[in-house]
């Protein structure tokens, strides 16, 4: 008869098997930030993103052949985080991820996941001449930067024209000033059956849709508040609580949508608004004939008010052993040369300080997206706080419950919410 | 005595009401609601696709002959590699049915029909396994895949969580469990070996459950979407799945008709599953087993 | 059969399966239920982080969240419609199905369409027929229910256990299908000589003769509806309203994956693995005394 191997060894073999070939590399840190050669990245699987990214690594890889760098794509949705996660537990990422989203930066780094750019000699210096004031938000907390903004897609809202025009609403000037104004201007177009909704953000509860209904506004009406300042919420304040009483009352009179909606709402001119970035200009050029404004702020919206990044930034991952060459990528590709680029590519705005000054004959040939230049010198990021991501689903389960579906007052909702956010992010 | 039917006398008609041969109109209504109801959010999904400007209203869901076209399926064709996708998703698929009809037949033989050390252990292992959300393994099984067998990037890699379908397993055991006894009893007395025993009763007759387990475990691989992605980022070995998931979450924003694309891309990944169900579905036909044994 | 003798043969042929399971899944599995021990995170290779080892610390946190708790009283709902329409729905339909209808095939087909569709479609086409102003509202008239069916706390499990079933009826269907050609026509033959009904010859020969399958249909519908994930992410968007659709799966998701918890989301799926273990062992409990 066999001798028969119990399937308990079988398995404790394996673990012991895998254990013992669990040993990273121990090149220090120094090393590594010196050594150079071929190197892989990640870019989005944008198709524009994808053409501008090729272009940056044919040209690197024409004048530097001994230092090759391969490009591969990744989904740029919500999935790109648990694919991100996962290589850097296997240990495989890649040096340079051109789709690293700041709210998980804070994992990321707990994994120990991510170089901080302060390693290389002119690595603060280098992000700090490029993006000047609003790059200090991207700071981790102790004092370092772990990722590099790369580009922003600056929030604002977007208007149908048609259909205004049908509601009898000025397409020049709209009233969507104030908080009283944009109700009214609501109002009229749903009543009015030019739209079926007025604006319809996603009513989902995953844990970065409110970055696209409440955020935005809550920077301007804040004046650049972040949720969570200091370890502490925020939103319990007056100007969150004014935000969150706007939308609850645009949820409540059927303003805004509940329901999920199959498609683009604002391509199909359901709903007569959309709050998205310059990335739409693309989208809806030959769709919808729009205009754009700043969102409403209770006592009327400003040319400088804040508005939130929409970032997506650049980092370097520590399973990255030719770190000269990727930080030298790094810096070729956010170039002035390269962020031009991808201005002109891609329409979303470099994390650049001066933008408009630096391109102007890009924004006088397209002045469609010379209002998002302006704004993203205003823009408010996400909270590099740990537990960020459970920070947010905190918060959207409370907005959802209380501002969409009205089960509880949104005071109190918020409230709850904050106490529980300072528990997390101490 | 057996009793084999004429060919092409249906036993309803023998077992339903008494000698007369009746239409069995109940069942044809019943079915026909039935199968509306199946069929219509389908139906839909083909006229979205063929639809040039997306139109969600209820009227929609009447092809227009001035909205009609098959542009949504040109854009897909022209945003991915439909020829590659598809032929990476049947190299993974094909790995998968592989293992399973080979590996899983003879476990589920072993099962059924064997009596030896360990049978329990593995039996309790396979409902364990049956039990367990994917979610709770992913992170672990993609380390272990790619760092420790250091199969990333390949269709290994792709195939092997998948190698051998447990519910596959499970049915062919059912399957040989329901055969009668006395065939492999017979078979014994006369001196057979196992082995023997296996390959000349066991195994022909196992094509019944071959189709099945062929059915059941093809659309898994077929329409899995997250574990390829992980495994591979080369885009040329992504499966059909991956791409269109790709396509839709970018891609088809842009697009004329978001929507109808996406729908497109539906269609055309559901397409070669239904082709298979309709080859195999005609072999689901009563068999003369049971009359196999007597006489 | 003769009980006496081994067949020692079976661990070969069984070997290669045995070897699967052990190597593909023992250590994640292993490591999964270690997890939910130890206060953990996935860290890159070579990062040393503290894992204390927490006792049940993530069982009591974990049982002590009323969210966590919610989702599983929604996935109880969820089975306890799913379950029973769709056992009994795929043997009528199996059944009716075996038989010689005409366009057999066409009806074949259009039942096991759905099973093989994409969710990510499927899922835009079920929105269409039942958001507020749908099909089925439209058809319904005053009688539909407001808030409409998967923003309403009542409806949204029920709405996702009716669309669950009828995506994978397909499958089922299938499996009876192919436990239907084992029944002997000589049964059905005998009944009829008797004079038994349509319906009695289903209930005493049918049902009877595919017992073995029933017993699969039942424990499948029970584990793939415990392990629901795909459609309360994509018919409500993450948790519904008040979270009353939220599945324990989708949590695990949320907490382990987005939120970087695996020791928490470790716990739920030990916790889920457990509770399905006891209702599929009350099932086949409950058969045998009916046996």
């Amino acid at each position: 008869m066999k001798p028969r191997i119990p399937l308990a060894a079988l398995a404790a073999l394996t673990l012991v098997a895998v254990a013992a070939c669990g040993g990273g590399s121990k090149t220090s840190a120094a090393d590594a930030a010196q050594a150079h050669g071929p190197i892989n990245v990640w870019l989005s699987n944008n198709a524009q993103e994808v053409a501008w990214g090729k272009q940056a690594v044919t040209a690197w890889n024409t004048a530097h052949p001994d230092q090759k760098v391969t490009a591969q794509e990744i989904p740029a949705g919500q999935t790109s985080e648990a694919v991100i996660a996962a290589s850097i537990t296997a240990g495989n990422a890649p040096c340079l991820i051109y789709n690293t989203s700041p709210a998980a930066v804070p994992n990321f780094q707990a994994q120990g996941g991510l170089v901080p750019l302060d390693d290389f000699a002119d690595g603060a210096s280098y992000v700090t001449a490029r993006s000047g004031e609003a790059g200090a938000q991207y700071k981790s907390p102790d004092g370092k930067f772990y990722q590099l903004p790369w580009k922003a897609n600056p929030v604002m809202l977007f208007y149908n024209k048609k259909i205004f025009a049908k509601a009898g609403i000025s397409t020049t000037a709209p009233p969507l000033s104030t908080y009283t104004e944009f109700l009214a201007t609501a109002q009229k177009v749903v009543s009015s059956g030019a739209a079926k909704y007025a604006i319809l953000p996603s009513p989902s509860s995953q844990f970065f849709q409110s970055w696209f209904d409440f955020y935005p506004m809550y920077a301007a009406e804040s004046g650049g508040q972040q949720l969570v300042v200091d370890k502490k919420a925020t939103f319990d304040s007056p100007a969150g609580k004014a935000v969150a009483g706007f939308w609850q009352q645009l949820y409540a009179q059927n303003l805004a949508g509940k329901e999920a909606y199959n498609g683009d709402s604002f391509a199909d001119g359901t709903a007569a608004m959309a709050s998205v970035g310059p990335w739409a200009v693309a989208v809806y050029k030959d769709k919808v004939d729009w205009g754009v404004v700043s969102l409403p702020t209770q006592a009327g919206s400003a040319e400088d008010q804040s508005t939130f990044s929409d970032a997506k930034n650049v980092a370097v991952y520590t399973a990255c052993t030719n770190r000269g060459t990727a930080w030298d990528f790094l810096k070729f590709s956010t170039s002035k040369e390269q962020d031009g680029k991808l201005l002109e590519m891609t329409g979303q705005m470099p994390l650049r300080q001066n933008l408009t000054q630096e391109y102007a004959a890009y924004f006088t040939a397209n002045p469609k997206y010379k209002t998002f230049a302006a704004k993203s010198a205003h823009v408010v990021e996400v909270p590099n706080v740990p537990a960020s991501v459970e920070m947010w689903q905190a918060f959207r389960d409370a907005w959802s419950n209380s501002v969409i579906f009205g089960k509880e007052d949104p005071n109190q909702a918020l409230s709850q919410a904050a106490t529980k956010i300072n528990d997390l992010v101490k | 005595m057996t009793s084999t039917l004429p060919v092409g006398v249906s036993t309803d008609d023998r077992a339903g009401g008494g000698t007369r041969k009746r239409r069995p109109w109940g069942r044809i209504v019943g079915l026909s609601l039935g199968a509306i109801a199946f069929l219509f959010p389908f139906y839909y999904m083909i006229v979205g696709s063929l639809q040039q400007r997306s139109d969600t209203s209820l009227g929609g869901a009447f092809p227009k002959p001035g909205n009609v076209s098959l542009n949504n399926y040109h854009e897909i064709n022209a945003a991915i590699n439909l020829g590659r996708s598809l032929l990476n998703s049947a190299i993974f698929t094909a790995g998968v049915l592989v293992g399973t009809l080979v590996f899983g037949v003879l476990a589920g033989y072993a099962l059924a029909r064997l009596r030896y050390r360990g049978r329990g252990t593995l039996f309790a292992a396979m409902l364990l396994l049956q039990v367990i959300p994917f979610q709770l393994l992913v992170i672990p099984l993609y380390v272990q895949i790619v760092r420790s067998y250091g199969l990333a990037d390949s269709y290994l890699g792709m195939i092997l969580p998948f190698a051998i379908n447990s519910v596959a397993v499970f049915v062919f055991r059912q399957f040989f469990l329901q055969l009668p006894d006395e065939l492999f009893e017979a078979a014994r007395i006369d001196g057979a070996s196992e082995l023997r025993v296996l390959r000349s009763i066991a195994l022909p007759l196992v094509r019944p459950a071959l189709l099945t387990a062929t059915l059941l475990t093809f659309i898994g691989p077929w329409n899995e979407f997250l574990w390829p992605f992980l495994v591979t980022k080369q885009a040329g070995k992504q499966p059909l799945a991956v791409a269109l998931a790709n396509y839709i979450s970018t891609v088809a924003a842009a697009a004329t008709n978001p929507y109808g694309a996406i729908l497109a891309g539906a269609c055309v990944l559901a397409g070669p599953a239904v082709l298979l169900f309709l080859a195999f579905q005609r072999y689901f036909v009563s068999s003369d087993l049971g009359s196999g044994v007597k006489g | 059969m003769s009980a006496h003798r081994r067949q020692p043969i079976g661990m070969l042929l069984s070997a290669p399966y045995a070897v699967f399971i052990a190597a593909v899944f023992a250590y994640p599995l292993g490591l999964a239920v270690w997890i939910s021990f130890h206060k953990y995170i996935f860290t890159a290779p070579g990062v040393d982080v503290p894992r204390p080892f927490v006792g049940i610390d993530n069982y009591t946190t974990v049982l002590s969240d009323p969210a966590v708790r919610r989702s599983f009283l929604n996935i109880l709902v969820f089975l306890v419609i799913n379950v029973p329409l769709t056992v009994g729905l795929a043997l009528l339909l199996a059944t009716a199905l075996n038989a010689a209808v005409p366009f057999r095939t066409f009806f074949r087909v259009s039942f096991y369409v759905p099973y093989v569709t994409a969710s990510v479609a499927v899922v835009g086409v079920w929105l269409f027929l039942f958001s507020s102003d749908g099909l089925v509202n439209q058809v319904l008239g005053s009688a539909a229910p407001n808030p409409s069916w998967l923003i309403n706390e009542h409806w949204a499990m029920p709405s996702i256990a009716i669309y669950v079933t009828w995506k994978q009826l397909g499958f089922f269907i299938l499996l009876y299908l192919a436990a239907l050609q084992n029944v002997p026509k000589e049964l059905y033959e005998s009944a009829a000589v008797d004079g038994a009904t349509k319906w009695r010859s289903f209930r005493s020969v049918t049902v009877p003769g595919v017992r073995p399958a029933t017993t699969l249909v039942t424990l499948l519908a029970i584990i793939t509806g415990a392990n629901l994930f795909t459609e309360p992410y994509l018919l409500t968007n993450g948790g519904g309203p008040s979270g009353k659709s939220a599945s324990p799966v989708l949590l695990m998701y949320q907490r382990g994956i987005e939120q970087g918890h695996p020791d928490t989301a470790a716990a739920i799926g030990v916790l889920l693995v457990i509770g399905v273990l006891i209702i599929a062992g009350g099932q086949r409990l409950l058969e045998r005394r009916q046996a």
